[in-house]
């Protein structure tokens, strides 16, 4: 049975500049070319945050993206596409497009990683609500655990229009991890398996910075960017709640990412 | 992918499905052996252009008022299939010998409960609001109707959604397989539902994917697909040796086209990953499996590749054949649709048939069978589903121990 799994590289985008300069970790804007300019233009929000953030995160744990199967979690997806879409349908004469529909599944930004590395391994899109970080790590601890090896878990969700589920869906975050099967060298932290139940209370700042998904995953970057010691860390807000245990290594921020 | 770990198999301890065919899997069996296609006229709602679908016209239940905040076509249409055949009780024997916390939930769909957002979206250009009971997290995004099954079972386990277009609740067999083989759940409910809505039948039209008639998965004159709804629940549950009579979820092998959003890999390459993934972590050969279930869903480019992905990984191909003719292509369902229709070809005794398909293509380089073969007892089956974004997955099924 597999003990723990090991965080190799982590990254994170938040395009709101307040926002990004809250975290207690480094996050990044969108970084539009780490998107083959073929498919940047029709880009949405959401590809663009989690490309900017699993690009820093393979990077950062030296693994090319074209081996890692990947497991895409999000709450809505492609919830600006798939609302003009809507909008559309609801008119006597509204009009489909044709690249609108095929990228309004859940599954786009997944999709066109896949396209974009040259990645044929196995690839996941996942919802949960509140739950929605909690759940990709669980499923991103039952892949390692039967198939071993490592994998790239993106977790995001784009800015929601704001008449769909007020006040939820702001503000827009991404963060990626890269993660491997057991103890790995050189990891930055340890990760235990994803259990239910509410972990001791979290600080005031970072729990209201994680009030919502995506921003689940906000505290156990934090408590890895803080190098700090064996801790029980909360990955959904929601009633009932998830956590996982957590020890986390040293973590040094270089130059360049600052 | 060398030296692939066997994963453990679980039971399939029940299994239920509604679609077009009928309410439940006796519907579901008669179609099969009858092969007639249950494809009609869309009455849900209307269309500006012309074609058949495969839509559920029996009156479907009330989601209870406790639970109103999730009531949209999806849920009910899970409800009804809950609620067939003793599944339901299935499913409350599995918590209460396991532990309702050791019972996970995994929900394949593609639209969730857009049907109902599309009424929603009519009021707010109406209004310029949307209306007082839209409830966006628990009717239209992909884990609503996950939640609604797991608040109606009182189950306590994990719960999320796979949506992954065509293959979602394919995965989501997958992922339950995972969850007990990783010691998370003794026991999951794997749901795949797919309810009509305008968002898929307009998508798919101006994809000019969408055929008028009856569909012909692997026929020459084969000019896209119907669309078509489903609920199909599986129960999994750890291997026992009470339940060991039971047919298995032996694998589910998935793979990434990383070709293009909408069309497949022309030689049909991440389709065969997939199929060589389910065997190699079965530990099974090719030469072993005796029906394939194809996803077949009557595109000129789709069936083409996933013959060709077939012909590539079997050198002596066994009887092939696809049931989108009868139901329609039930998206995000389809997977856990396959999955029924392979445990029925199972455990009935019948190689089913493929309904539409009158002059086979000659490109398409596998021996699909058009009549089904009744009193025929495959042992080992392969159930594929692809789908948009290139993503590929193929169940592995084969028969338990006689009793």
């Amino acid at each position: 049975m597999m003990e723990c799994m090991t965080l190799l590289g982590f990254g994170a985008c938040a395009p709101d500049s307040e926002f990004r300069a809250s975290l207690p970790f480094p996050a990044g804007d969108i970084d539009r070319g780490v998107m083959p300019a073929a498919l940047r233009r029709r880009a949405s929000q959401a590809m663009l945050m989690a490309f900017s953030a699993a690009d820093v995160a393979c990077k950062r744990a030296g693994r090319p993206p074209s081996g890692l199967p990947s497991v895409f979690a999000s709450v809505a997806g492609e919830i600006q596409v798939t609302d003009r879409l809507c909008i559309e349908l609801a008119k006597p004469d509204g009009v489909v497009s044709p690249t609108a529909f095929h990228n309004s599944v859940h599954n786009t930004t997944a999709g066109y990683w896949g396209i974009a590395h040259h990645c044929t391994r196995p690839s996941t899109a996942l919802a949960a609500g509140h739950d929605t970080f909690a759940m990709a790590l669980l499923e991103a601890w039952c892949q390692l655990a039967c198939h071993g090896g490592e994998l790239l878990l993106v977790c995001y969700d784009e800015r929601w229009p704001a008449y769909l589920a007020p006040p939820m869906g702001a503000p827009a975050f991404a963060s990626a991890m890269v993660l491997g099967a057991g103890s790995v060298a050189g990891g930055l932290a340890s990760i235990g398996r994803p259990q239910p139940g509410l972990s001791a209370r979290l600080p005031d700042n970072l729990a209201a910075l994680a009030a919502h998904q995506p921003a689940a995953a906000i505290p156990l970057l934090a408590q890895v960017a803080a190098a700090g010691k064996n801790q029980e860390i909360p990955v959904s807000m929601a009633f009932g709640g998830w956590r996982v245990s957590l020890i986390s290594y040293t973590f040094e921020v270089t130059d360049e990412e600052q | 992918m060398t030296g692939t770990a066997i994963i453990s198999p679980v039971a399939i301890t029940a299994y239920q499905c509604v679609s077009a065919a009928g309410d439940d899997t006796e519907a579901l069996w008669r179609s099969l052996n009858s092969n007639q296609t249950c494809l009609k006229p869309l009455q849900l709602f209307e269309l500006p252009f012309t074609t058949v679908v495969g839509e559920i016209t029996s009156p479907l239940p009330d989601i209870r008022p406790e639970l109103r905040a999730y009531d949209c076509r999806n849920a009910k249409v899970a409800l009804r299939a809950l609620n067939q055949g003793g599944f339901r009780t299935a499913v409350e024997q599995a918590m209460a010998r396991h532990g309702a916390g050791r019972v996970g939930l995994v929900l394949g769909t593609s639209t969730s409960g857009i049907y109902d957002s599309e009424a929603a979206y009519v009021h707010f250009l109406q209004h310029g609001q949307m209306p007082g009971d839209f409830n966006f997290t628990r009717r239209h995004t992909a884990q609503a109707t996950a939640e609604f099954l797991r608040l109606e079972l009182g189950l306590r386990g994990p719960c999320h959604a796979i949506s992954t277009a065509c293959s979602s609740s394919a995965k989501a067999l997958g992922v339950g397989q995972r969850l007990i083989a990783a010691d998370v759940c003794d026991a999951v409910l794997v749901a795949g539902v797919d309810t009509l809505c305008r968002l898929t039948l307009h998508g798919f039209h101006s994809l000019q994917l969408v055929s008028p008639e009856p569909c012909r998965p692997m026929d020459i004159k084969r000019c896209g697909i119907n669309i078509g709804e489903a609920a199909a629940l599986l129960l999994l549950e750890r291997m026992a040796v009470d339940n060991a009579h039971h047919s298995r979820l032996l694998a589910v092998g998935e793979s990434s086209d990383a070709h293009h959003m909408s069309a497949p890999h022309p030689e049909g390459a991440g389709a065969a990953a997939a199929m060589r993934r389910a065997l190699a972590l079965a530990g099974k050969e090719p030469g072993q499996v005796d029906y394939i279930n194809l996803h077949a869903t009557a595109t000129p480019l789709n069936d083409l590749a996933e013959a060709k992905a077939v012909a590539c990984v079997f050198a002596d191909t066994p009887p092939c054949s696809g049931v989108k003719g009868l139901l329609g292509h039930t998206l995000g369902a389809a997977g856990a649709v396959g999955a029924i229709v392979s445990l029925l070809a199972l455990e009935r005794g019948l190689l089913p048939g493929t309904c539409g398909l009158d002059d086979a293509d000659p490109q398409c380089a596998c021996p699909v069978l058009a009549a089904p073969r009744p009193g025929v007892y495959p042992r080992l089956i392969v159930s594929n589903a692809f789908g948009f974004g290139g993503n590929n997955a193929s169940i592995l099924l084969g028969i338990g121990e006689p009793r």
